[in-house]
């Protein structure tokens, strides 16, 4: 009678440890079997989740059923009933509750041993020290503007070499998953190597934005009569009180002018669901495509880290409506992508004052920030909020950038700021190639 | 099965908003009549059941006598060791017990006994039949009884060794209406009972077929001689094997370098071992499947599916009688 295959570890562990503790011909040349690796993985490897709703949650209980202990989950919403037919976390008694804690706090009854850190709030308001600190970043995302951000937080740590290569040390690798229905997509972003969010930005099919002549004169679908009683009627009617989506008055209220002007143009199709779907824009979303992105973002995740097999190169794109299909595409880079390349190269007169950069970067063409805040290498060179630290750094406004930045002949800065993308303005991170005219990049010598 | 005259209450329309977006309210109003039942409950199965618990079945009977131990539970995330480790209560007790709690409006149960031995009647109640980690030979004569039965009852089995995994589906004669740009046609699909699957000829299966499929058959077929339960190897068994894959790449006419030893001995090695991610992406495909056959909205899969971590992809293979008349 056979022996059966005895593990290595703990039973619950077993799966697990079978792809960490032995060789393979598709390993990376990191790779280090032994049957420690998953506790080292545990040990000493960071992970982040961005998103505790319907990829979150299933990322959630992926990670930790394979092996990463140390997660810390963001969000900054809390659970609704329309969320219960797939964030299996939640139950009906936690409506109203943050997503993160409840999530974080439901994988950690479940499997011993792993520490989730909830927080509860915007991505936009971590510290850059925050996200440094992860050796991996997952997202489960449901918005491009989110995506961009943190794409910009972790390409701003790429640093690259004097032949324009990526520093192995400063690469934090990303895995993004997203879904809607029956799709979904799952890709590595390791930058500096694949391409990031921003070099394949567009991807993305336009945006679906009414021309307000179609709204205001002719429409057609029952959309533009939605769109019309949302967006043109409402303020006509309640000048001064704003539109709450969430408020069930008012969206009826829209949901009636809407089939009013519907019926006034003989559009059929106007119902109070879609006009929620309309003006909420909502997703439409089931439990098993975000089990199947998230469980291959987890795998990559694992991959990445533990170099235990090849990873995805480097989208995959699944759809299990029209039959089921699973499609890996290999796309490339943009050399001179604004986020993930060297840097914007920006050319200075090394005579040039903080605050006179910081005005140049609203007019640069490929910048077009304003009030820009500058940091170098991890030191606050001038911030524009808040107060106290605004008033810390005023008095670098007069020196010159080539004097803060140690008079080298070139570094790199960050800069955050407003930009204009689409008509709207958003904040912006970006990352600065600074060169200064005239200055020899041989061997320096230093004013004393 | 029909859609039915009673309206979504006010309660599962809110539950239910953001699915009903994606298939629509008659889908949905089927998939709350729809009776699934799932023997075997590993990891690609207890995912399995989450989603379409989450998605709102009718009901969903468990079967799986064993109890809980450090082996059982691998990549179950439902049952808690430390909290059940003492426990004389079934794995599918158990994981009803959790289950209810992800969506109460279904009807979650469990069974018990051996499904090999149930009689054609039992089957009735059922839309969906899912076996996880069955003997080929039970496999085959639980397809057969589902397969005798008056009313269509759909046949999934779904395993996953070690990072890799395969479903295979049987939906006997199915008719559905498929979308073609605007319009929407009738399409008939035929599907072969797995016995008359894996009794094809290799040697008339299309070039390209994945190996995964061919070892699985292989794996199936030394577990079979030698008297062990799915998925009762090790490495010790790979000189065995090794022998069986000659003879039967012999007898079937294909190339035995298409059956890589690494391959055998990676599955060998796994033995019942699942890989906790790989198990959810079976269960999401799977769980697409069945709300599909069941809405009657979508292309269903024919017939096997394979995944395999070490690439990322997910193979189809259509492994049909070849003078089969399809319509």
């Amino acid at each position: 009678m056979a022996e059966v295959a005895t593990a290595t570890e703990e039973g619950r562990w077993r799966d697990v440890d079978r792809l960490l503790s032995r060789n393979g011909n598709l390993v990376s040349a990191l790779f280090d079997p032994s049957p420690t690796l998953r506790e080292d993985i545990g040990e000493y490897v960071k992970v982040l989740v961005v998103g505790a709703g319907g990829l979150g949650c299933e990322l959630l209980k992926d990670l930790a059923l394979s092996g990463f202990k140390n997660i810390d989950v963001i969000d900054m919403d809390t659970i609704e009933v329309s969320n219960l037919n797939r964030q299996f976390l939640f139950r009906l008694q936690d409506v109203g509750k943050s997503k993160a804690e409840v999530a974080a706090k439901r994988v950690m009854e479940r499997v011993s041993g792993v520490n989730i850190v909830p927080h509860f709030g915007r991505i936009e308001d971590k510290e850059l020290d925050f996200y440094s600190n992860f050796q991996i970043i997952v997202l489960g995302l449901d918005s491009i503007e989110a995506r961009s951000y943190i794409n910009s937080v972790a390409c701003g740590f790429l640093e690259y070499d004097a032949d324009d290569n990526p520093l192995l040390e400063t690469v934090k690798p990303m895995v993004d998953g997203g879904t809607e229905g029956f799709k979904g997509h799952a890709r590595v972003i390791l930058p500096g190597t694949t391409p990031c969010f921003e070099c394949n930005i567009w991807l993305f099919p336009p945006q679906v934005k009414f021309p307000l002549c179609t709204l205001a004169e002719t429409p057609r679908t029952p959309a533009h009569c939605i769109e019309y009683a949302h967006l043109i009627k409402w303020d006509e009617m309640h000048s001064g009180k704003a539109f709450d989506a969430d408020n069930p008055d008012h969206m009826q209220w829209v949901y009636d002018e809407a089939l009013k002007r519907a019926e006034l143009f003989g559009i059929a199709g106007v119902t109070y669901s879609l006009t929620q779907g309309v003006v909420k824009n909502i997703i439409p979303a089931i439990a098993s495509t975000n089990a199947i992105v998230s469980a291959t973002c987890t795998l990559e995740a694992l991959k990445i880290i533990s170099g235990c097999s090849k990873t995805l190169s480097n989208y995959m794109t699944y759809n299990g409506q029209e039959g089921t299909h699973i499609k890996v595409t290999d796309f490339l880079r943009e050399k001179d992508c604004l986020v993930c390349g060297p840097g914007t190269l920006v050319e200075l007169e090394s005579s040039v004052t903080l605050a006179e950069f910081i005005e140049q970067l609203e007019k640069h063409p490929d910048v077009l920030m304003s009030k820009a805040s500058v940091t170098h290498r991890g030191n606050n060179l001038y911030m524009q909020a808040p107060p106290v630290l605004e008033e810390m750094t005023r008095s670098n406004l007069s020196l010159t950038l080539y004097d803060l930045l140690g008079k080298v002949a070139k570094d790199t800065v960050h800069v955050s700021g407003m930009v204009e993308k689409n008509g709207k303005r958003t904040s912006s991170l970006r990352k600065l190639r600074v060169s200064f005219k005239g200055v020899s990049t041989g061997p320096t010598d230093m004013d004393t | 099965m029909d859609g039915g005259e009673e309206e979504l209450t006010a309660h599962e329309t809110a539950l239910y908003d953001r699915q009903i977006r994606v298939w629509g309210v008659d889908a949905q109003k089927r998939l709350s009549k729809a009776h699934v039942l799932v023997s075997g409950l590993n990891g690609a199965t207890v995912e399995f059941c989450k989603n379409i618990v989450l998605a709102g079945v009718g009901s969903v009977t468990l079967m799986d006598d064993r109890l809980v131990s450090e082996e059982v539970l691998g990549a179950n995330f439902l049952i808690s060791l430390d909290e059940y480790a003492n426990s004389n209560k079934s794995v599918a007790e158990l994981c009803a017990e959790s289950l209810r709690s992800f969506n109460p409006m279904v009807g979650v149960s469990f069974l018990s006994g051996e499904l090999s031995q149930m009689d054609g009647q039992f089957f009735d109640k059922f839309d969906v039949v899912v076996v996880c980690s069955f003997s080929q030979k039970d496999k085959i004569l639980i397809n057969e009884t589902c397969r005798k039965r008056q009313k269509r009852i759909a046949f999934y089995t779904i395993d996953c060794r070690d990072s890799c995994g395969e479903i295979f589906t049987d939906l006997q004669n199915y008719t559905y209406m498929q979308k073609k740009g605007d319009e929407r046609i009738e399409r008939q699909l035929n599907y072969p009972s797995l016995e008359e699957a894996v009794l094809i000829p290799w040697k008339d299966l299309p070039r390209k077929v994945t190996k995964l499929f061919f070892a699985m058959r292989v794996l199936e077929k030394f577990e079979l001689l030698e008297g062990r339960k799915p998925g009762e190897t090790s490495l010790a068994d790979l000189p065995s094997i090794s022998k069986l894959r000659k003879d039967l790449c012999e007898a079937q006419g294909l190339k035995e370098s298409h059956l890589a030893d690494s391959l055998l001995e990676r599955l060998l090695a796994a033995g019942k071992m699942e890989h906790p991610a790989v198990c959810a992406i079976l269960g999401g495909i799977l769980g697409q499947e069945v709300i599909k056959a069941i809405s009657g909205k979508g292309d269903p899969l024919k017939n096997f599916f394979y995944f395999d971590a070490a690439d990322g992809k997910g193979i189809i293979e259509d492994i049909t009688v070849p003078d089969a008349v399809t319509a």
